[in-house]
């Protein structure tokens, strides 16, 4: 049985004055995973997360988030009590201090942790009567990941969680993030573009290009069908075409063929055989090569 | 939780308008014997035309301290200084985007933007109400220091349509701070419009029978007759069709 999706969305597009910045995204999000939301600046991420939480109305299509549809603004309301969010911009309440903001956030919060308060304010080091303006890029990270956490939520969305973080505090945000989840059991959606922290730290992964999933599912299983197969003939290397399915892109230099295939290696090897090849060896390919075959097509 | 948030964001405007004003009534007041002083070595003035007859209906005015005080602190230090709080109290909100404005933040939180909306408008009107109606009952307060009398009633009905009449100011301010980005744009358009208005109103007596001047400073209550009702309905329906507009932009638009 598959995992219900906490967040799903089917042809959801939407338009800025004639831009488009999200084009007929079709995604799903299953329930307990952490899928990390990869695209280039611009891709249509942010856009996206906005729709997911109501700040944003789709111009056409779907958006489902927790079973419930994420344009309807009473639906809408019961999708932000139940889901963190971390903006990119780590956008809060400058004029509060830390334990002012904590106790605002917390009274609109019905399940509000106290007891995870407790611990991450020590665990980041937060200091509660400092104002939230005089706070360094790292602690105010720290501070809306806290505000996100304790929300007791089903869903935590964060946009561009690290971004501006020194690679410590990086790894130590990412570390308590992947902590949490672990013991709460909660699904996680994060925007990124940063390959090297999806790669760490998620399970499934959604590469968005130009508004669209370019491609997305469990992280394992794209590495898996993933495969970089390289073909050495004697002499110069035949023009010839590969049939086999998920052929994403061939290169010919001299005597060396090189495939990438996003469908495994079999039958390709296969194929590759029957040229009379002095070598064919199958590579494993890494999610910054899937994201860039993705996105940029060059792999 | 909400209240004290948009108290946050308006105390510094309000509490700059509130010593303000207060300071204001307070010379309004002290300063009543020194031109009771002045206008008797004053030469009579003969100046023709509108101006000439401003000036000859304000020392009119002045001769009586009631009269002084509904044109020195009703008609003018209300009508400028207050009418420019209202619009200061009335910008900014949930689409300002200075630092640390925590829009999206906001937004993320389960309370729907009708209600966000709905307490900033009505924090500040609250305000608004203060800076009319306290400032305004200094005046009964002060007076007997001079050795006058000024009706605590008269204090609270002029307070009170200056505070309907005149939130006009603060709604279409807010109105547009649902349109401008930040504070200062629908603040500078506001008094912008007042200016005209006011100009209007002094260059055009046919105009000023029915301007808001007339209405904010109750003219006809301070004459003898009743309170200007048609004139009272009409701004709060312009308010509150302002407010309800803004409201909807809000609930309307993406983040």
């Amino acid at each position: 049985m598959t995992d219900p999706l906490v967040i799903e969305t089917a042809d959801l597009l939407k338009s800025y004055e004639g831009v488009e910045a999200v084009r007929g995204l079709n995604l799903q999000v299953p329930a307990g995973s952490i899928c990390g939301f990869l695209g280039r600046n611009g891709a249509g991420k942010t856009t996206t997360i906005k729709i997911l939480l109501g700040m944003v109305r789709p111009t056409r299509g779907i958006a489902r988030v927790l079973g419930l549809p994420a344009d309807a603004p009473d639906a809408s309301l019961e999708i932000r009590r139940r889901t963190g969010f971390v903006s990119e911009e780590k956008d809060l309440l400058d004029t509060m201090g830390v334990d002012e903001i904590l106790r605002f956030t917390a009274s609109f919060s019905p399940r509000w942790r106290t007891d995870l308060e407790k611990r991450f304010l020590q665990a980041f080091e937060l200091p509660a009567d400092r104002k939230v303006k005089s706070l360094s890029r790292g602690m105010r990270t720290k501070l809306a990941l806290l505000l996100a956490l304790c929300r007791g939520a089903d869903l935590l969305i964060l946009d561009e969680p690290t971004s501006g973080l020194d690679p410590a505090m990086n790894e130590e945000v990412l570390k308590i993030l992947v902590g949490h989840v672990a013991r709460e059991g909660i699904t996680v959606f994060f925007s990124s573009h940063q390959i090297a922290e999806v790669d760490q730290i998620a399970d499934h992964v959604a590469i968005i290009h130009d508004g669209r999933i370019a491609r997305a599912g469990a992280l394992d299983d794209l590495r898996e069908s993933f495969r970089r197969i390289q073909v050495v003939f004697p002499g110069d290397a035949p023009e010839t075409t590969f049939r086999a399915p998920g052929v994403e892109r061939t290169w010919r230099k001299g005597r060396v063929v090189t495939v990438l295939s996003s469908a495994g290696a079999e039958q390709i090897v296969d194929e590759a055989r029957e040229m009379g090849p002095t070598s064919v060896d199958v590579t494993p390919v890494t999610l910054k090569e899937i994201f860039l075959e993705s996105v940029t097509g060059e792999g | 939780m909400l209240w004290s948030k948009a108290w946050r964001e308006t105390r510094w405007r309000f509490l700059i308008g509130f010593a303000l004003l207060m300071c204001s009534a307070a010379v309004t007041v002290l300063g009543y014997p020194r031109l009771v002083e002045l206008m008797k070595v004053m030469p009579n003035t003969d100046t023709g035309g509108e101006l000439g007859r401003q000036i000859r209906e304000s020392i009119e005015l002045a001769r009586d301290y009631r009269g002084y005080v509904w044109s020195q602190w009703f008609l003018k230090t209300m009508s400028q200084q207050w009418v420019l709080f209202a619009a200061l109290l009335g910008a900014g909100g949930l689409l300002a985007r200075s630092a640390g404005s925590g829009t999206l933040f906001m937004l993320s939180l389960p309370v729907s933007r009708r209600r966000i909306v709905g307490i900033r408008a009505a924090t500040g009107l609250v305000e608004l109400l203060a800076l009319a109606l306290v400032p305004s009952l200094l005046l009964p307060l002060l007076s007997p220091a001079i050795g006058h009398t000024y009706g605590l009633g008269d204090a609270l009905i002029h307070g009170s349509c200056l505070f309907v009449a005149g939130s006009v100011f603060f709604s279409l301010s807010f109105l547009l701070s649902t349109v401008f980005h930040d504070v200062w744009r629908p603040w500078l358009i506001v008094l912008g419009g007042a200016g005209v208005l006011s100009l209007l109103e002094q260059v055009s007596p046919g105009f000023s029978r029915h301007g808001l001047s007339r209405v904010m400073g109750a003219e006809s209550y301070f004459r003898g007759g009743g309170l200007p009702w048609l004139g009272l309905i009409v701004s709060a329906g312009v308010s509150v069709a302002a407010l309800y507009a803004a409201t909807r932009n809000i609930e309307r638009r993406d983040f």
